[in-house]
């Protein structure tokens, strides 16, 4: 595992890390609906406040934690942009032919911002603090009632577990090829955006064929070992709920009620 | 002198729990005309150093310098190092991507600013240098060749520019015992034709001891050694390295503990034949 900027596991053995995964999904769950439910400055006060304690105790650097709203900044930027331009409401600030940009819309930008920034941290810190493998487990049991709707619960889990799996080793592999063409005077940062992208091709078709090799030779060594993803496995690491998990529900139980205080304004207070 | 190397250090993934120092304080010098092989265990950088010599990993501590071209100073033209550096990865079969082996080759040359004729003629001729059969290779898909084959289009695709100085890593990895060998003859012949300057990878002492008139040994990113290959194979310890010597030493060995002494210039099994024969025929017994 090289590259750590995409929300990959960060050990740190801290008490976040050491959560039963499924209880960090469900916190996970907890707090996107919050980013939902907050619709006040307070409130989104409140939501970074909460977030900040979790990365406080997690002992991640706050930057590494950061550093994951790079890959959704351009999401972010055009959501931005669209409600600048499209929101109107209150006094207008500016108006030129047809644009027209309002106090409204600056504040509710504002808001998206704030929403869309809490939601993509707050979901890294789950990557962050779990391995693939925790967060597979607890995905499976958490989805296991669908079996009865006879939905693949282990299969899903499987073919999840192995795509996460194969990210670091694909991105490797993207470093690796990069380098080879770079190596034969391959450019990637000149000329237009259509000569930029024919000069990805020397990158991506080598990516492809080795990602399709790996995915037969995988097949294959599944196979060999007469691998069955129905059939009932059973686990070396059984999930267990223990006190840190109860900690966590009731801290998780104080934010729901301060959020939900904010939602009213305080009871009309404010 | 070709390459010069001063207290190179890199460090992979910096404060993070990942941190990594895969090059620690190497300095060595390459001249022209030598063959170096470097050795290592298994992450003990080599790839890494290798990557320094074309500029692929941004120099942060030490200087490198190849002929005129210095990566400390700020903005080096790294066209013209890749240009005069040709380097050929781990397992570069699988970094082919053009539709047809004559495309693949003439990849390089025409990123060098070679015009098409132009760039196509030096394809074919490299191609040829390699042992392949231009007409019949040029027009089929590069996947569709053997293993062995697909290897010699990479390194077509690196001599077709002409480099003064070819840096392989692992050449011969993953090939058959007869793959090997051609492949080995090939850079050998190359050093007599076209490129005298080499640099390789290898994890065959063997292949070392026969090929190289120097070795460079990495261990945990620190030169351990930077000798000639008999120095190494006869004089230094290599145990700590899990590095075996080549089996023409390990047997100049076992005959030495028999009482058989030969000369601790025998690397190679042809030279192991010819220095037995030199025993039995006179003079060793006394
Ligand atoms: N891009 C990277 N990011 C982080 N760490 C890396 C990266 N590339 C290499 N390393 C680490 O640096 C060390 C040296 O790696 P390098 O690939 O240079 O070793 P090597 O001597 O070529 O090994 P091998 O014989 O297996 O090819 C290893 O510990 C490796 O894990
Ligand atoms: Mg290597």
């Amino acid at each position: 595992m090289r590259n750590v900027a995409f929300g990959q596991y960060y050990p740190t053995g801290s008490f976040i890390h050491r959560l039963d995964p499924r209880t960090k999904l469900f916190a996970g769950i907890v707090f996107i609906a919050a980013a939902f439910v907050a619709d006040s400055y307070w409130a989104y006060l409140a939501c970074y406040a909460f977030l900040i304690f979790v990365i406080l105790v997690s002992k991640i650097p706050i930057l590494q934690v950061l550093k994951t709203i790079k890959s959704v900044f351009f999401i972010i930027l055009l959501s931005v942009i669209l409600n600048v331009f499209f929101h109107h409401e209150g006094k207008v600030l500016v108006s030129w032919w047809k644009i027209k940009i309002t106090a409204g819309g600056l504040l509710y930008s504002g808001q998206i911002i704030l929403r869309l920034m809490f939601l993509v941290l707050s979901t890294s810190l789950i990557t962050l603090t779990s391995t693939p493998t925790e967060l597979t487990d607890g995905l499976e049991k958490v989805m296991s009632p669908l079996k009865y709707l006879r939905f693949p619960v282990h299969d899903v889990a499987i073919i999840m577990s192995i795509a996460l799996r194969f990210i670091p080793t694909l991105m490797e592999e993207t470093d690796k090829i990069t380098m080879a063409q770079k190596a034969r005077g391959a450019k990637f940062d000149t000329g237009g955006p259509f000569a930029r992208a024919k000069a990805l091709l020397p990158v991506l078709i080598p990516l492809f064929v080795s990602a399709f090799r790996r995915a037969d030779e995988l097949a294959f060594a599944l196979d060999a070992r007469c691998y069955n993803a129905t059939e009932a496995r059973t686990k070396m690491k059984i999930l267990r709920f223990g006190w840190k998990d109860l900690t966590a529900f009731l801290f998780l139980a104080l934010f729901l009620t301060v959020i939900a205080f904010f939602r009213s304004g305080f009871f009309g207070l404010l | 002198m070709s390459i010069e190397i001063k207290n190179l250090s890199c460090v992979y993934g910096v404060r993070t729990p990942y941190e990594k120092k895969a090059l620690d304080n190497i300095s060595f010098t390459v001249n022209e005309g030598e063959s170096v092989g470097l050795i290592g265990m298994t992450g003990s950088g080599k790839s890494t150093l290798l990557q320094h010599l074309n500029g692929l990993i941004k120099l942060k501590s030490g200087s490198v310098k190849v002929f005129d071209i210095d990566l400390s100073k700020r903005r080096p033209d790294l066209m013209k190092l890749r240009k005069h550096v040709g380097m050929l990865f781990q397992y570069p079969e699988y970094q082919l991507f053009a539709d047809t082996v004559k495309d693949d080759i003439m990849f390089g040359p025409l990123n060098f600013g070679m015009k098409k004729p132009e760039a196509e003629e030096a394809a074919a001729r490299a191609a040829e240098l390699t042992g392949l059969n231009w007409e019949d290779v040029k027009d089929r898909s590069p996947l569709e060749l053997s293993g062995g084959q697909k290897r010699r289009v990479a390194i077509a695709g690196i001599l077709a520019y002409s480099p003064d100085i070819l840096v392989l890593d692992e050449p011969t990895a993953g090939l058959d015992p007869l793959g090997k060998k051609e492949m080995l003859d090939l850079i050998a012949s190359l050093r007599k034709t076209t490129v005298s300057t080499v640099i390789t990878v290898s994890h065959n002492m063997d292949e070392i001891a026969e090929y190289c008139d120097r070795v460079i040994v990495l261990s945990d990113g620190k030169l351990l050694y930077d000798t000639t290959p008999a120095k190494l194979f006869y004089e230094e310890d290599l145990a700590p390295l899990h590095l075996q010597p080549p089996h023409a030493v390990r047997i100049v060995r076992l005959l030495e503990n028999k009482g058989i002494r030969l000369p601790h210039d025998v690397l190679t099994e042809d030279q192991l034949v010819a220095a037995i024969k030199e025993y039995f025929s006179g003079g060793g017994h006394a």
